[in-house]
């Protein structure tokens, strides 16, 4: 048994960071909901995480394959951690599922080129893609349209209101309903085939939150080290340290979970990655809301401000939570199989 | 990353299964957890079938296999709802990575094969968390260890047949480097052990008072002085949930009470939520024998403080899986005395051996997260 990351997949990982880095130092929080930036990438921004292949890592148009869920799970960890404003996310969900329900290439395309900007389509309670226009558009930033995956074909809709709800990073919209969808009649629909989406999906906002417990949780981490009260830095103390040791305890316990539900995307049956996927998402969800309500409480009064970065990453968190079922949700899924 | 049995892994699973299946037509293997006779029993077997402390070199009675062994073997048996394997790589590995020749070959065959019992003689009356106050000591003459003190806590005591001891012997230096760490034969004269028993109502624990008793010098485990060293060593692996086949313990409770519970839901004598509610339990085993697979798959020699980040997610699973046990008896919890109750018991210990929930989160804040000692 093998639990590690290649030299490849550890040098990916750490050209995403640097990437997702320099894209989060551009968005500008404000210091009210009044000021703070749109998540919409700027069209530069935009090209260099297209040029940076990111988009493509599960489209095997060019015939070298496509990446493993392993390595779309590194990326979007790395978006979670800077809370990366920009619907990346979004697309692969939607690449994936274009994939796995066998749309024509030619609707792909440009897709992963970042030509063309379309949003995946949930149901209104964000657990599963959605199949009929009850529907609520996901990680809609400055795209054109959305797509829903019905029984049998897919529907492009136009949006309207595409707007931050909780979350100041990824946009949620509407569908409007009274324009007459395009048509494109799909091939695959099965339940195997619902499975493997849904356990992509999960692994993958699994991988974000993991990110985000992280990103949270080293920036409180550099708080307990140098803020000083008593005369000493507050990390000194064991009623701070016991709460970063919990913290990163379910950091670790995630990120075993993650990995280990992303392999099985690509190497187990879709019904077997699916229950590791709700297992890793159930864990991840509830880990991370702790783990940020816990980076708040190190970061004291500061923790509770919009001046703070730490409720862009617990906003960021809820929505992830949501997305796909949280963990009770999941438990009752799990219980029911 | 490749999760995958290899053909190797294969193999040994099926032989295990085997073993298991043929085992369990000749012998009884759902005897209670404080039946000591038949988890000696047990563990004699299993050690002779070739399943204990898989990962030692074979010239000590191992196998010789990678650690991760040691993490199928806990799922197989779990699996089959057998009983979990003997907690002694503590032992081993203190005996192996810092012991003599001559004090391994004479010692590792015994514990592996589950013949000698063995103990850990740290806690002392005044010194618990505090490990490194501890008073017992060992004044060394010539060839002899002259050992009085007392221990306490001490597991397994009361049928042990070796005692790794840690004590005092170098009365000049500061606390920690003055420890050495030596093995006592248990039937020493000098020795008087009384038992203690748990709120369980099991008689596992015991005080030991050594009174004038002597130790050769050649059972020291590693130098003088060095018993802080070997100590924590030894720590480290008492905190892995598979070295200690908790994982294996843990996975046996849920899927038997999965099983029965998911029977009463469908005959409409408990309610859906109770199984959600230990589902969710289940969710965190599932994450615990992950990390534990990570860990076993990613560690060299020493799991050194990766051992106290294992423990503090294994002490939260056991704590919640058997409250959530204990609560679905509902009330004939309290009613009649049950396996459940003192299972339930057992599991507030997990934050307080091997080092406690709090020691465990220092060692955590301090060893890997840099934060600063007060």
């Amino acid at each position: 048994m093998d639990a590690n990351l290649s030299e490849e997949q550890v040098a990916f990982t750490e050209v995403a960071a640097d990437l997702a880095a320099d894209l989060a130092a551009r968005w500008r929080r404000g210091r009210s909901p009044d000021t703070v930036d749109r998540c919409v990438p700027s069209p530069d921004d935009w090209r260099k995480l297209v040029d940076a292949g990111w988009l493509a890592l599960r489209s095997d148009d060019d015939g070298t394959g496509i990446g493993t869920c392993v390595d779309v799970c590194l990326l979007v960890e790395q978006l979670g951690y800077h809370a990366v404003p920009a619907p990346v996310l979004g697309t692969l969900l939607l690449v994936e599922q274009l994939r796995l329900r066998g749309a024509p290439p030619e609707m792909v395309a440009p897709l992963v080129s970042g030509q063309v900007r379309m949003a995946p389509v949930l149901t209104p309670d964000l657990r599963s893609f959605a199949l009929d226009t009850d529907a609520i558009a996901f990680d809609t930033a400055g795209a054109t349209a959305c797509v829903l995956a019905a029984a049998t074909e897919l529907r492009t809709y136009s949006m309207t209101g595409s707007a931050t709800g909780a979350d100041l990073t990824r946009q949620l919209a509407s569908l409007d309903v009274a324009q007459v969808p395009t048509g494109t009649p799909l091939a695959v629909a099965s339940e195997e085939c619902e499975a493997a989406m849904a356990a992509f999906a999960l692994t993958v906002v699994s991988a974000d939150l993991l990110g985000v417990m992280r990103g949270a949780f080293d920036h409180a981490l550099a708080h307990a080290k140098v803020r000083e009260q008593f005369g000493v830095p507050i990390g000194s103390f064991q009623a701070i340290q016991h709460i970063a040791a919990e913290c990163h305890v379910s950091i670790e316990a995630t990120r075993s979970a993650v990995w280990y539900s992303a392999w099985t995307v690509d190497e187990l049956s879709a019904h077997e990655a699916l229950s590791a996927a709700r297992t890793a998402k159930a864990f991840a969800s509830s880990a991370a809301i702790e783990v940020v309500e816990a980076c708040v409480q190190i970061l004291g009064g500061i923790g509770i401000t919009w001046e703070s970065p730490a409720h862009v990453w617990q906003r960021r968190a809820h929505l992830d939570r949501m997305l796909f079922g949280d963990e009770y949700h999941q438990g009752r899924m799990l219980a029911a199989a | 990353m490749d999760y995958r049995d290899s053909t190797k892994v294969t193999e040994f699973r099926k032989e295990l299964r085997a073993w298991i299946a043929n085992y369990r037509h000749t012998h009884d293997i759902d005897f209670s957890p404080s039946d000591f006779d038949s988890v000696r029993r047990w563990n004699r077997d299993l050690a002779a079938a070739g399943y204990v402390a898989t990962s030692f070199p074979v010239q000590y009675g191992g196998r010789g296999l990678e650690p991760i062994f040691d993490a199928i073997v806990n799922l197989e048996l779990a699996s089959a709802s057998a009983p979990p394997p003997p907690p002694i790589a503590h032992y081993a590995h203190s005996i192996a990575d810092f012991g003599s020749e001559e004090l391994k070959q004479r010692l590792l065959p015994g514990m592996l094969n589950c013949t000698e019992p063995w103990c850990q003689g740290f806690s002392e009356p005044s010194a618990g968390s505090d490990l490194a106050s501890l008073k017992t000591s060992g004044v060394i003459e010539g060839d002899t260890i002259l050992v009085n003190g007392q221990k306490i806590w001490t597991s397994g005591a009361m049928w042990a047949t070796w005692c790794l001891l840690l004590a005092r012997t170098e009365p000049g230096e500061p606390r920690h480097r003055g420890l050495s760490m030596m093995v006592v034969d248990l039937s020493s004269p000098g020795i008087d052990r009384r038992p203690i028993t748990l709120s369980t109502g099991s008689a596992e624990f015991a005080e030991v008072f050594f009174d004038g008793v002597e130790v050769p010098v050649s059972n020291l485990v590693g130098a003088r002085g060095q018993g802080w060293a070997v100590a924590m060593h030894m720590l480290s692996f008492e905190r892995g949930p598979a070295d200690m086949g908790w994982t294996g313990r843990y996975r046996r409770a849920l899927e038997g009470a999965r099983a029965r519970l998911a029977e009463r839901v469908q005959a409409g004598e408990a309610e859906a939520t109770q199984l959600e509610r230990l589902v969710r339990a289940g969710i965190n085993l599932q994450v615990l024998e992950w990390q534990v697979q990570r860990t076993l798959a990613t560690r060299s020699l020493n799991p050194g403080v990766q051992g106290s980040i294992d423990k503090l997610l294994a002490t939260r699973v056991e704590q919640e899986l058997y409250r959530v046990l204990a609560d679905l008896r509902g009330a004939d919890l309290v009613i009649k005395p049950s396996e459940d109750f003192n299972a339930y018991l057992y599991s507030r210990a997990q934050s307080i051996y091997g080092g406690s929930q709090q020691i465990q989160r220092n060692l955590v804040a301090q060893r890997v997260l840099g934060l600063p000692r007060l």
